[in-house]
């Protein structure tokens, strides 16, 4: 509309150019009035759609979105007064669970990735996780601690399984928490992996709590078979109430090569130190990642936000005490009850 | 007028379209009208993208902003918009309740628009383990429902269906109406609900129909039920033959430079030269509607409206939109039992005699309030 | 409980030593072992070979668990048997398979009862390729295996019972 207007200024212009002055001068005062008079017109009367947007308009309404919503987002409408009957699960912040709990229970922090973070689905996991430990007891354990577990077996006579071993390794979130336990039977390493909530566990029992000096042992597959043998008879060891977990400080003397893996690379502590040749030297040199320690954005992005770390762990501790006391005072009352 | 017309109808049952510059309006025909038979490839080989958006759809958002406003102004026009859509009494709709009718074979029902939200591992009552994806069902309302002889007559008609299917329009994620723009949040006029973030459509049977304005619950489904499940794959962008096609790119060395993520060749010569229609090339990857079917509902929680569907391969990451509807596979229908306690054409919140539990579980699902697995000692 | 069974020394160095070419091929480098920060299930695995999976295909070297004398021979020359067929149609084998091998220069039908790859959850990883030798009618050559056995294998059938009932221990 506006160009078309703009065009016939154009050539009343040219027109006027070829008369005389004074007619000229009145014509331009003539067109300009009328042209600004044209332009206000259909504003006034309708609206009228701009089909004419700018490139940059255009180019926003077709720009390809994201076809999926940030869980920041999510949660805005999940609070929004607009709606009802979706609430958001309410953050308590009262107690404090103590300051370690996350090495208690690891597997109740979510996965760090924010992409496929959820706080009610986190929660209803949290929910189903609780109420397996309310059913059986899942004790503290860490890497290094000896432990039993009873499974139920449908090909054993007993129609269930029992095995001892060292827990080598620990990992998972939520219901998919899992451990290794290794152990030598017959002269011959066997290693199992557990699921912490599978309903086919019948009993967690820890032997003897402690840690080692390293997050997995899977060294030990490369170690003499003295280090990862106990016997499946192993009475508990019982610790004192209130006392830290102790911290086994044994360093393990590895087999000659060929290893798993290339353990000189880990920083291990747990190990005795390896004589390195010159190859293994250069090939940790070729492998270090130094800075790695100084990448913060890295340790952002690989661990939970505190204060959301903090939250989930109240909840968890409130509730796991809860679960605990009841426990408790059932077993007093079976007691009695003898 | 006629323009005017054309744009603020949202879905209109002839195509105009004005030509800005020439001041010519043109109009289509239906696609009902001479519609001459083709038969095409039931699976194409290759996608053409739409660049343009389709000439029926409104513009959805606005930046115009009111830069006069303080801050008392627009604590008060938050407080309208509340008033107006929040405060309103519980049910807005206008007429009283439409009929409703019983649920037969050939029946089909509105869907619901779901968030997928992620998925969990769970077990079954005899130890074995399957996946589940969760999906929340947020804030949905009917927004429109279109009779069958109205749908008829739109473009988006297909002349195989007959009169058999009106149109239900289905929002979800209530927003502020000032982000959007005018047509869009007269879409949501006559529902009475306040714009919604998303909108998408399922096909009904009529005697399925749904008042505009009812909200949608997660009750609309029952436990044990099969559903089809449609969204967006994830959004890859632009990218490379390898990833996109699983080509094997060429060698690192060996006579070769800058090719070790590139095609080979790309057609042959004689008869077959040229690069065929459908070549597997680099580029737009993901966000491509696909669709899951026959997905078992293992697990509803009422509380936080979720739904546990057995299985992963719901498209798209967490946060997606899930279109979620009964199931169209021939063999996953519902028996006659469970036709008679179909929610028709939804579940309304008096339906229920007494308060629903929070968490209902499928049959063979593990509940992790039950002891763990026991299995009898054999007697020999 | 577990009943003292007398095994054979093979000594397990001796056995790794079969496998010094191949496990040589590079392995995925975990991650850092760093007690401060949460560990985040992010492997920079960038490529994987069959080592790596430990499976079970054609020229894998095997140890015999039974006391048969041909494995007691091939045990004591050093020279572990090995793989040249697996029968089953993705030609690698898992627990309960039975393959092919040859052992000392003839070929021996056997049957896989341990495994060093990954296992699913509650299934046992053993720390050597266990196999049971077997004659052409699938009875045992041995009358013992001196190792444990996985006792999922008992759900498998056929012809594996005739080789469960010589074992002395499942876990």
């Amino acid at each position: 509309m506006a160009t078309s207007i703009a065009k016939v200024c154009q050539s009343v212009k040219n027109l006027t150019r070829r008369s005389d002055l004074l007619y000229q001068q009145a014509c331009c005062l003539c067109a300009s009035f009328s042209s600004s008079s044209h332009l206000s017109h259909p504003k006034k009367l309708q609206h009228v759609i701009n089909y004419q947007r700018t490139r940059a308009e255009v180019a926003r309404a077709l720009r390809r979105k994201q076809n999926f919503l940030h869980y920041e987002q999510v949660d805005k409408h999940r609070k929004s007064p607009l709606q009802s009957g979706t609430e958001l699960v309410q953050e308590e912040k009262e107690d404090v669970a103590p300051r370690e709990y996350r090495y208690v229970m690891p597997e109740f922090l979510p996965n760090p990735d924010f992409q496929y973070r959820d706080r009610v689905l986190e929660k209803m996991e949290r929910r189903d996780m609780l109420r397996r430990r309310a059913v059986i007891d899942i004790p503290e354990f860490y890497v290094g601690s000896i432990m039993a577990v009873t499974v139920s077996d449908p090909y054993s006579p007993g129609k269930t399984n029992r095995f001892v071993g060292i827990c080598i390794d620990r990992g998972g979130q939520g219901l998919q928490a899992y451990f290794v336990l290794r152990n030598v039977v017959d002269g011959l390493g066997v290693e199992v992996l557990y699921q912490l909530y599978n309903p086919t566990v019948q009993g967690i029992q820890v032997l003897k709590l402690e840690k080692r000096l390293d997050d997995q042992l899977y060294y030990l597959r490369n170690a003499p078979l003295e280090h990862s043998t106990f016997s499946f008879d192993m009475q508990p060891v019982t610790l004192p109430r209130d006392a830290p977990v102790p911290v086994n400080t044994t360093k393990v003397k590895l087999n000659p090569k060929p290893w798993e893996y290339r353990w000189e690379r880990f920083n291990l502590k747990g190990i005795e130190p390896i004589e390195l040749t010159p190859k293994m030297e250069r090939g940790i040199k070729e492998h270090a990642k130094p800075w790695e320690d100084y990448d913060l954005m890295l340790k952002y992005r690989q661990t939970v936000n505190e204060d959301e770390e903090r939250s989930i762990m109240t909840e968890v501790f409130k509730e796991n005490s809860h679960i605990e006391s009841q426990r408790k005072s059932s077993r007093t009352v079976l007691r009695k009850k003898k | 007028m006629a323009s005017k017309a054309a744009v603020t109808a949202p879905l209109r049952p002839l195509c105009n379209f004005m030509f800005s510059n020439t001041n010519v309006t043109v109009t289509l025909a239906p696609s009902s009208v001479c519609f001459q038979q083709k038969r095409y490839r039931r699976f194409p080989k290759y996608v053409v993208r739409p660049t343009t958006r389709k000439p029926w759809h409104v513009r959805k958002w606005t930046e115009k902003k009111d830069e006069y406003l303080d801050a008392s102004n627009e604590q008060f026009i938050k407080e309208v918009i509340i008033d107006k859509y929040a405060k309103v009494a519980p049910s807005p709709l206008k007429d009283g309740p439409w009929e409703r009718n019983p649920y037969l074979r050939e029946t089909r029902r509105t869907g619901v628009l779901a968030l997928k939200l992620g998925s969990l591992l769970h077990w079954k009552k005899d130890g074995t383990p399957f996946y589940v994806t969760v999906l929340q069902v947020l804030d949905n309302h009917v927004i429109n429902y279109v009779p069958p002889e109205l749908y008829a007559t739109y473009p988006s008609h297909r002349p195989h269906q007959g009169l058999r299917f009106g149109m239900q329009v289905v929002g979800s994620l209530s927003c502020d109406p000032r982000q959007f723009s005018k047509p869009y949040n007269n879409l949501f006029m006559k529902a009475g609900v306040p714009p919604k973030r998303w909108l998408t459509r399922f096909l009904v049977t009529p005697d399925a129909a749904v008042q505009p304005g009812t909200a949608l619950d997660v009750n609309h489904f029952k436990v044990g039920d099969y559903v089809d499940t449609q969204g967006r794959t994830r959004d890859y962008g632009f990218q490379g033959v390898i990833k996109r096609w699983g080509m094997k790119g060429m060698p690192k060395s060996h006579g070769t430079t800058k090719s070790e993520r590139k095609m080979g060749a790309t057609g042959g010569g004689g008869d077959k030269d040229g690069i065929w229609k459908g070549k597997h090339m680099p580029g737009m990857m993901g966000n491509y509607l696909r669709t899951m079917y026959g997905l078992k509902i293992c697990r509803i929680n009422t509380r936080y409206n979720l739904l546990y569907l057995a299985g992963v391969g719901v498209p798209g990451l967490p946060h997606t939109f899930i279109r979620v509807s009964d199931t169209v596979l021939p063999r996953r229908q519902r028996n006659e039992e469970q036709m008679a306690e179909v929610a028709m054409p939804t579940w309304f919140p008096e339906d229920a005699e007494e308060s629903l539990p929070e968490e209902m579980f499928a049959d063979d699902v593990f509940q992790f309030t039950e002891p763990s697995l026991q299995l009898e000692a054999e007697e020999s | 409980m577990i009943a003292k069974v007398h095994h054979e020394a093979v000594s397990p160095a001796r056995h790794f030593s079969g496998f010094k070419k191949m496990s040589l091929a590079l392995i995925a480098l975990p991650r850092p072992v760093a007690q401060s920060t949460k560990r985040v299930a992010a492997t920079c695995c960038c490529f994987s070979t069959t080592q790596a999976f430990c499976e079970i295909r054609n020229l894998a070297r095997m140890r015999i668990v039974d006391n048969s004398a041909i494995g007691k021979a091939a045990a004591e020359i050093g020279k572990p048997p090995r793989v040249i067929n697996v029968y089953n149609k993705k030609n690698v084998g898992y627990l309960g398979d039975k393959v092919l091998v040859t052992v000392k220069g003839e070929m021996r039908r056997a049957y896989i009862v341990g495994l060093r790859q990954k296992q699913k959850p509650n299934v046992p990883r053993m720390d050597t390729n266990n196999i049971v030798l077997v004659d052409d009618n699938g009875n045992p050559l041995g009358n013992r295996i001196h190792v444990p056995v996985p006792s999922c294998l008992k759900g498998k059938g056929g012809d594996l019972t005739k080789i469960l009932s010589l074992a002395t221990k499942f876990v």
